[in-house]
């Protein structure tokens, strides 16, 4: 069949010695400096299984392909870099896309390799045959067929390119097995062959809409910065940090942009949004200049726009423009990359005089809303662990410094507003897509990506059992997460929903699983159980000194929910702010 | 220095839907026409016709997207056109002079008498056509016109035997400034 030539592919004019596509696609992925690669095999991509030995590419065999793709995600955004995971045609690729779309909805950069029949049987409902590309279109970045051998080193540059640049997000390539089996001569390109016109490159240096932004600071009584992943993407933490000291305006930050400040600092404000703390949603409600950075004005965030900072100028910087004015009205709207705004920004302000009134009235609602729903505030019962508690507590033990991989549901908020983070890239979770099971294969990616730090996953009991599989790999490879289970035996915020929300008509919440601490005693897992709040520290302890994979099951008040909780369709002025209420 | 303030609104599902004419610049590669109706489609947007063809430059394609849409929520998807990579450049072409034009087949009924005859010459010349095969039972004509003026040439032809037809759906291309918009030769209007 005829080979269809990549529109942007140079012609080769220099050569090498020929090797087989396989070779090529692992040459490729060195060249890009990947050292960690998390896949699983099956028949049409065994040529690059075959190969494999013969570069320095560490290969994780995950226990499922959702789990190599979460992993792989982890991986990235622990480290920054780009995640490789690979799969097999059909059901190994279809077991990616859960993984995909998580990190599409999150921009995080990560690069997918699946097989594919023989191009001779595209199309013709081969074995293990899957239109992957089709599937993947719309939960990728970029998604293609790469159909010639000389194709490859090319694809794979590109892929990457594409996955790290602008908005980051995911790729997936799928390589027809001949493609992989057949010989080229074509070099891997230098960055100068690399031509991509449709990528969005924002143009990088002086933002000059900075200057109207730093008019409206300075005409402004009380701004209040939102910032979101955007920022830790730019790499701009510190930046962000010397703006807003530079300026006295507090930060806010929403669950993918926790890191973006130290949370001690005393310009943080806090986690802002649906469970975010009241305290920051009354500052949104009230400042007159809001200014988000590197963040959607997502639903979660918002409530109901029509309410939503009522009384600000609202400002969105983002470097995607489709994102600027998708979701709320906006004053002013600038397509930037943060990293740029922010230096854009230090540029032009001047010191400003500490905004005494303003954090006054921040510190006052802040107390308020610490002491109505910290631990003692009636959302939990006596004598009975509560999951704040929990988090707080391996917050401490680790001096604030682990990496901690949230799952979804309730453990998830919990661990956004009780940890205490005081750095990027320390927080991981499935923000957009809100994928349960995310969080075990997620650590696993991040604690190889940065094994430097300690690595925790925070985990529900619902979550934990979607993806458990993967206890396997990290005792196979000695991956050293710790996975403290918040276990309250239910779909946890199901149950809070159904509480709240469906007149406790519980249905489907309350979930049998397995005896957490045999289940790792079969696995070879050191782990403990804790069901009173004196057992926490203890077992924390130990858990840390594992060389390897260790888990906590923390029995949970079943009963606790999280607190504020914005209930759909209201907006921020209008929470429920505790149980008593 | 007093600033501009540039007040972007979102989208608002309730404002009226107008017809839209877009123009992508694309790459040519499969899997694009893929990802530009998917995404349409994942915002609700009905697509009136979708045109694809070449271009003068090798590996580029145009497509002409007609839809219909409040005009805050089309630019916002439009802005989500653009970032993929495959598009290149996007353009509503809807407020600016542009030509319109659509190419359309029909099978006409054979006229039963000269009047009749005149009758349908006249009408497919009002919208750029002609009779391209007369056979003893039936006729096929072609009409080159803008939607709008083809949509009234159609109407008209159903009471002179139309029995059937096919729509290309429309191109378009950006016009001069100073192009006329109302006397364009094949009733072309441009806005
Ligand atoms: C894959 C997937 N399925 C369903 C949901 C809907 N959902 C959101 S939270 C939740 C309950 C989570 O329960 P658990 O993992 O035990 O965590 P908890 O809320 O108890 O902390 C469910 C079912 C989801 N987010 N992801």
């Amino acid at each position: 069949m005829t080979a269809l030539t990549h529109p942007s592919a140079p012609q080769p004019q220099r050569q090498v010695a020929p090797r087989i596509g396989a070779r090529a696609v692992c040459e490729a992925l060195v060249r890009e400096g990947v050292t960690t690669i998390f896949g699983y095999p099956g028949g049409t991509v065994l040529p690059i299984y075959d190969v494999l030995r013969e570069f320095p590419l560490r290969h994780i065999l995950v226990r499922h392909e959702q789990g190599g793709a979460h992993a792989a995600d982890g991986f990235s955004r622990a480290t920054g870099g780009v995640g490789v995971a690979i799969a097999t045609s059909g059901p190994g690729a279809i077991n990616l896309v859960t993984g995909l779309a998580t990190a599409m909805m999150d921009s995080v950069p990560m690069v997918a390799i699946t097989g594919n029949v023989p191009r001779a049987l595209l199309g013709k409902d081969a074995f293990q045959e899957t239109d992957i590309v089709g599937i993947a279109l719309p939960v990728t970045k970029f998604a293609t067929v790469v159909m010639d051998p000389d194709e490859v080193p090319f694809a794979v540059a590109e892929a990457f390119e594409i996955a790290r640049s602008g908005r980051p997000g995911p790729v997936l390539l799928d390589f027809p097995k001949d493609v992989l089996q057949e010989e080229t001569s074509v070099p891997y390109p230098e960055p100068y062959e690399l031509r991509l016109p449709g990528l969005l490159r924002p143009v990088r240096g002086d933002v000059p809409e900075a200057d109207e932004l730093a008019e409206m600071i300075a005409a402004a009584e009380r701004p209040l910065i939102l910032s979101g992943h955007g920022v830790q993407i730019a790499d701009a933490t510190d930046l962000l940090r010397k703006v807003a000291e530079r300026s006295e305006i507090p930060v806010a930050h929403t669950l993918l942009g926790i890191g973006n400040i130290d949370e001690t600092h005393r310009l943080s404000a806090g986690y802002a949004g649906m469970h975010g703390w009241m305290h920051v949603n009354k500052m949104i409600q009230q400042c007159d200049l809001l200014i988000g950075i590197g963040c959607r004005y997502d639903d979660r965030i918002t409530g109901k726009t029509s309410t939503f900072a009522p009384n600000a100028k609202i400002v969105h910087v983002d470097v995607d423009r489709s994102e600027i004015g998708k979701n709320v009205r906006t004053d002013l709207g600038i397509v930037a990359d943060a990293g740029d705004l922010l230096a854009a920004l230090l540029r032009r302000l001047p010191q400003s005089d500490p905004r005494t009134e303003w954090m006054d009235q921040l510190a006052a609602w802040r107390e308020v809303s610490e002491a109505r729903s910290w631990h003692g505030s009636g959302a939990w019962r006596e004598g009975r662990l509560s999951a704040d508690y929990v988090v707080d507590q391996i917050g401490e033990a680790t001096n604030h410094e682990a990496t901690l991989v949230s799952d979804v549901g309730q453990n998830q908020m919990w661990a956004a507003r009780y940890f205490g983070f005081r750095k990027p890239f320390h927080h991981l979770s499935s923000g957009g897509l809100g994928t349960m099971g995310y969080s075990v294969p997620a650590a696993m990616g991040a604690a190889l990506g940065a094994p430097e730090r300690e690595t925790w996953a925070i985990v529900g009991d619902g979550g934990f059992q979607m993806t458990m599989q993967e206890l396997a790999t990290l005792v196979q490879d000695q991956i050293p997460v710790r996975i403290a289970v918040l276990n309250n035996h239910r779909l946890g915020m199901i149950r809070q929903w159904q509480e709240i929300i469906y007149d406790e008509n519980y249905h489907s919440a309350e979930l049998l699983g397995p005896d957490l601490v045999r289940l790792c005693e079969a696995y070879g897992i050191p782990a403990w159980r804790a069901t009173r709040p004196d057992e926490v520290a203890g077992v924390i302890a130990e858990a840390r000194k594992a060389p390897g994979p260790a888990l906590i099951d923390f029995h949970l008040d079943e009963a606790q929910n999280v607190y504020p909780m914005m209930l759909p369709g209201k907006g921020l002025s209008d929470m429920v702010e505790g149980a008593s209420e | 220095m007093a600033a501009a303030r540039r007040t972007i609104p979102a989208g608002d599902p309730d404002a009226e839907h107008r017809r839209h004419v877009v123009s992508a610049l694309v790459v040519d590669r499969p899997g694009t026409l893929n990802r530009v109706s998917g995404l349409l489609r994942a915002r609700s947007f009905n697509i009136e016709s979708l045109t694809v063809g070449t271009t003068h430059e090798p590996g580029r394609s145009r497509m002409t997207i007609a839809v219909r849409g409040d005009d805050g929520h089309l630019r916002q998807v439009l802005a989500q056109l653009e970032r993929l990579i495959e598009v290149l450049d996007v353009t509503d072409l809807t407020s600016a002079p542009h030509l319109e034009l659509e190419l359309v087949l029909v099978e006409l009924a054979v006229p039963a008498s000269a009047d009749e005859e005149q009758a349908v010459l006249d009408l497919l010349a009002s919208a750029g056509g002609e009779t391209v095969e007369r056979d003893a039972d039936v006729w096929r004509a072609r009409l080159t016109a803008s939607p709008e003026v083809i949509d009234r040439a159609l109407d008209a032809l159903r009471g002179h035997g139309l029995r059937s037809l096919v729509r290309a759906g429309a191109v378009a291309m950006a016009a001069h400034p100073h192009h006329d918009t109302t006397t364009n030769e094949n009733g072309a209007p441009g806005a």
